[in-house]
């Protein structure tokens, strides 16, 4: 999944390395002084352990082998921050000592590997965990369920992520930079479905072994008190945190999509220009619109991106409470 | 000594060819800078003559650089896949210039990144990136991972050895559950072993005075060769970018 020099679109390579960076300067700023000092080699040390591990092959069959990527792996035990800053140094290591990924593709492949799979594997994880913790008991073989699919979806969403990038590069450049949607889409996801599999029982392998042998050294940053009520748990429970860590997993998706989005009308709107009706009026005028251009159009899409989440959010905690107070009356 | 101690006794095998050959001994921010600057001018060519003289350029460097060519084709090898996937998608929808326009333009850019990455030192390499203002933590990671990455490989070697030694090949597919769980355990090994590990080094780093930055382990001193190294690779990369945007035809 480490995309070459030469191969993406500069506009593609710009907006990945903004979004990379926004992304790592924010968890600097929020992760980087409980890393200094003593957690720093412990970091360092897991991350060479996740290089290390990275080099051990899976055989998928017909004597075709995948290796493990990690991002799941690495947010799982020591959490979602502190993969994302340890992912980064593992990639950077790969870029400069072995040339695997390219320097200039760095900001992308950050983002896919460094950012979003460990995301979205702690992200799933910590939504399907609270189904199989119950009374503070783990189920041994949900639990691995849980990793596996968590471990799953990182590589195959990190994966989608890469076809996307490929896709919008080839689209915007005219077929000069990336691959077409035809071949990258299929390609991408059909082969990584398959790789993901093989990262999520190797991922689930490797955490139950963990869990049997050392569990003092997994942090599991995703548990938070129980005593959290009320606003304090809308925003601090470890349900939020993971949709959070979802819909960043989206909201850094939205950048390409609207590079990707055609300026055409949409069904409505032609099938009212072809009978030739025209829009009347507006009752209520919204202070808010899509712009006419690239950024205003980025814009506004983040904005209604993060009013709807948090409206679903908000949603499903009253639905969750009303629940709670009808189970226990 | 805390150097000495992260750094490990000795250069790593990754690091072997570095130190022997004249590219070796470029100050780390030179190689940086200029590879840097070509590998980003070279990615945004799109006429096909330009993106052949900057392969010209890129195999020149290669040669020169007198690092063994059977070691940089076996990283070359190693990228291929993906070069390879990219080029003949682009045959498939757009011929087959632009598919070898594609191979052109990212081996051009993948192979200066091997000569950077065989050709350098890691640790100058780390401390060259230092003196570039990137962030002390994110370098000092750097430096502590690379050295436990010797530590943990060597280990993982002699879990391979002592599993085949047991008559484990590897494994046969992803329906080879027996397979499956001697790869889970030696992963959660190394783990387990890099976590016990990271806590001894830790107390010995401590010892020795560390107080969470590792400063770059040695003076760099700018020399007439890294001024024409950087100087001669910005001349070709501004031609490049002048012929490419069309300021002169």
């Amino acid at each position: 999944m480490h995309i070459p020099d030469g191969l993406m679109d500069p506009t593609v390579i710009i907006i990945g390395w903004v979004e990379f960076l926004v992304v790592l300067g924010a968890v600097l700023l929020l992760a980087g002084n409980r890393i200094k000092e003593k957690n720093l080699p412990r970091v360092a040390v897991l991350s060479a352990g996740i290089f290390v591990a990275q080099m051990l092959n899976f055989p998928i069959g017909g004597g075709t082998t995948g290796h493990l990527v990690g991002g799941a792996l690495f947010a799982i035990i020591a959490g979602p921050m502190v993969a994302i800053i340890g992912m980064t140094v593992v990639l950077l290591i790969q870029a400069l000592m072995f040339g695997d990924g390219g320097l200039t593709a760095l900001g992308l492949n950050a983002l896919n590997m460094a950012v979003i799979a460990p995301l979205t594997g702690w992200g799933v994880y910590t939504l399907l965990k609270t189904m199989t913790d119950k009374g503070g008991s783990r189920n041994r073989v949900a639990s691995g369920f849980v990793v596996g699919a968590a471990a799953w979806a990182s590589v195959f969403v990190a994966a989608a992520a890469c076809a996307a990038e490929l896709a919008v590069s080839y689209a915007v450049s005219s077929g000069a930079y990336g691959i077409a949607a035809a071949v990258s889409v299929p390609a991408m996801l059909g082969m990584h479905a398959v790789i993901g599999v093989g990262e999520g029982i190797i991922t689930a392998g490797v955490l139950a072994y963990l869990w049997s042998v050392l569990p003092d050294a997994i942090t599991q940053a995703s548990q938070t008190k129980k005593e959290l009520r009320g606003l304090r748990a809308l925003v601090w429970g470890s349900t939020a945190r993971a949709v959070v860590a979802i819909i960043i997993v989206f909201a850094l998706a939205l950048p390409l999509y609207f590079l990707y989005a055609s300026a055409g009308k949409d069904g409505l709107d032609k099938t009212m220009e072809n009978a030739d009706v025209t829009e009347g009026t507006p009752t209520i005028e919204s202070p808010f619109s899509y712009g006419e251009d690239y950024f205003s159009a980025l814009f506004a899409g983040l904005l209604g991106f993060l009013a709807v989440a948090l409206a679903a959010l908000g949603i499903m905690k009253l639905v969750g409470l009303r629940a709670r107070k009808g189970a226990d009356t | 000594m805390i150097v000495a101690h992260v750094r490990g006794q000795g250069s790593s095998r990754l690091d072997e060819h570095a130190s022997e050959v004249w590219f070796g001994k470029l100050d780390a921010r030179a190689k940086l800078a200029g590879v840097f600057v070509f590998i980003m001018v070279t990615a945004i060519l799109t006429r096909v003559e330009l993106v052949f003289a900057s392969l010209a350029v890129a195999l020149t460097m290669t040669v020169v650089s007198m690092l063994p060519l059977a070691h940089l084709a076996r990283m070359y090898l190693a990228a291929l896949p993906f070069i390879l996937l990219a080029s003949v998608s682009v045959f498939l929808f757009a011929g087959w210039e632009r598919g070898i326009e594609m191979w052109a333009r990212t081996s051009a850019c993948v192979l200066p990144l091997l000569v950077l990455a065989a050709g350098t030192e890691s640790f100058d390499l780390f401390s060259g990136l230092r003196r570039f203002r990137v962030p002390a933590l994110i370098t000092t990671l750097l430096m502590l991972t690379q050295r436990y990455i010797q530590l943990l490989s060597e280990e993982l070697a002699r879990m391979t050895i002592a599993r085949k030694a047991r008559g484990f090949a590897g494994g046969r597919s992803l329906l080879d559950r027996y397979g499956l769980r001697i790869i889970s355990n030696t992963a959660g090994m190394v783990l387990v072993r890099s976590i016990g590990r990271g806590d001894r080094i830790y107390e010995g780093l401590k010892g020795k005075g560390f107080n969470g930055e590792l400063m770059p382990w040695k003076k760099s001193h700018t020399t007439a060769l890294d001024i024409s190294f950087v100087a001669s690779l910005l001349i070709v990369a501004s031609v490049l970018l002048t012929l490419q945007l069309g300021v002169v035809q």
